[in-house]
């Protein structure tokens, strides 16, 4: 960029030294075209004011007329048009700042309020917890009732083990009497066990 | 010093009705039954709330904002967040309107007055019927108020609770005259 700013620089020497044919830089010719810029602005000016009291004659009364029916301040528009959020915009007629409460009775109501409010939670809380106790309750009852089923059952199952261990009691003794029979008949036996049950 | 706005007033005694339940009420009264009588209200300086009477509050308002320190009974104070946070200085006024109370025993006071919950074994007696999460004002056995707190338990769930179990988590506590000796009283603006 910086090499092509150079030339046009350049170019400008070059064009003005191309306008101004005489070589002289503040001569009558380079000036020219300047003045000329500004004659033509100046002109249009001094033309213009003679017509324009003519038709603002006419037409600036009845404008007049339109905007005193439409102030800025009716239509509620605020001074700088910029956009304003919603919440930031303050009501009109309402005082300014806080609201205090300080009378007896609208504190009363506020009291009422947040009492029944707490009252509320209260009841709401004492219900939870005696339904959650209910619950606990019947849980335990459950409970308890499981332990004695299961009780029962081992009872059950440990009679039923005595009543089996009755059964071959009875049985040994047959057995003891059948050994005693074999021995009577086989004394050779019987010596072999006794030397067994010194061992 | 100003009035408390109409939010403030909620949370206020939303707090308080934590503690105290329908005597509440009583804060408000009017002292006597004259029409133009003295009563007693609530007036905000440096965010924390004073419970003051009229009178005293009238007078109060010759003194310029940054020179007044304190007045009246001081509560508490509002938090940035617009939460109200109760001092051991409310105690008074809890106790005397106090709905559920919890008195301690002998071996319970001192470990409560150094910043401590109140554990199953340190429980002299409680009002029945407290449910969960309820503020409570904690006496000794021989009825001094030594500060308040909020139950852990209610009062069914505590009787199956082991002695080591917490029932009241502290809030505030006498001690605090002592421990929070530097903050808790606006001794400069």
């Amino acid at each position: 960029m910086a090499p092509s700013r150079t030339s046009t620089v350049k170019n400008k020497h070059a064009s003005k030294h191309a306008a101004n044919k005489s070589g002289i830089r503040n001569s009558k010719t380079s000036s020219k075209p300047q003045s000329d810029g500004v004659s033509k602005s100046k002109k249009p000016k001094g033309k213009g004011p003679p017509p324009k009291p003519q038709k603002s004659a006419g037409n600036l009364a009845t404008l007049k007329k339109k905007r005193r029916v439409y102030t800025e301040k009716e239509l509620g528009i605020p001074a700088l048009n910029m956009i304003t959020p919603v919440g930031v915009e303050k009501p009109k007629g309402k005082k300014k700042g806080k609201v205090f409460v300080d009378d007896r009775e609208s504190m009363l109501t506020i009291l009422a309020m947040v009492n029944a409010d707490k009252e509320g939670q209260i009841e709401s809380k004492m219900m939870k917890a005696r339904q959650m106790e209910e619950i606990r309750e019947a849980r335990k009852a459950e409970a308890e009732k499981r332990v004695e089923m299961r009780k029962a059952k081992l009872d059950e199952t440990k009679e039923g083990i005595r009543k089996k261990r009755k059964r071959p009691s009875a049985g040994d003794e047959k057995d003891d009497t059948r050994i005693e029979a074999a021995a009577g008949t086989r004394p050779l036996k019987l010596k072999k066990k006794k030397s067994v049950s010194f061992a | 010093m100003r009035p408390l706005t109409e939010a403030e007033t909620q949370t206020l005694f939303a707090k308080l009705a934590n503690y105290t339940g329908n005597s509440l009420k009583n804060l408000i009264a009017p002292l006597d039954n004259s029409p133009k009588g003295d009563r007693y209200v609530f007036r905000i300086q440096n965010s924390r709330c004073y419970y003051v009477r009229l009178s005293l509050a009238n007078l109060a308002v010759s003194v310029s904002r940054d020179k007044l320190l304190s007045l009246g009974t001081c509560l508490g104070k509002f938090t940035k967040t617009g939460k109200f946070r109760l001092h051991i200085t409310a105690l008074p006024i809890l106790a005397d309107n106090a709905r559920y109370k919890l008195w301690v025993k002998a071996n319970g006071e001192m470990p409560f007055l150094y910043g401590s919950h109140v554990v199953k074994a340190q429980v002299g007696r409680w009002s029945e019927d407290c449910p969960e999460h309820q503020g409570v004002v904690v006496y000794s056995m021989n009825d001094t108020p030594l500060g308040f707190g909020v139950t852990a338990r209610s009062t069914q769930e505590a009787r199956r609770l082991d002695p080591t179990g917490i029932t009241c988590f502290r809030q505030a506590d006498c001690g605090e005259y002592l421990r929070d000796e530097d903050s808790l009283f606006a001794t400069t603006n």
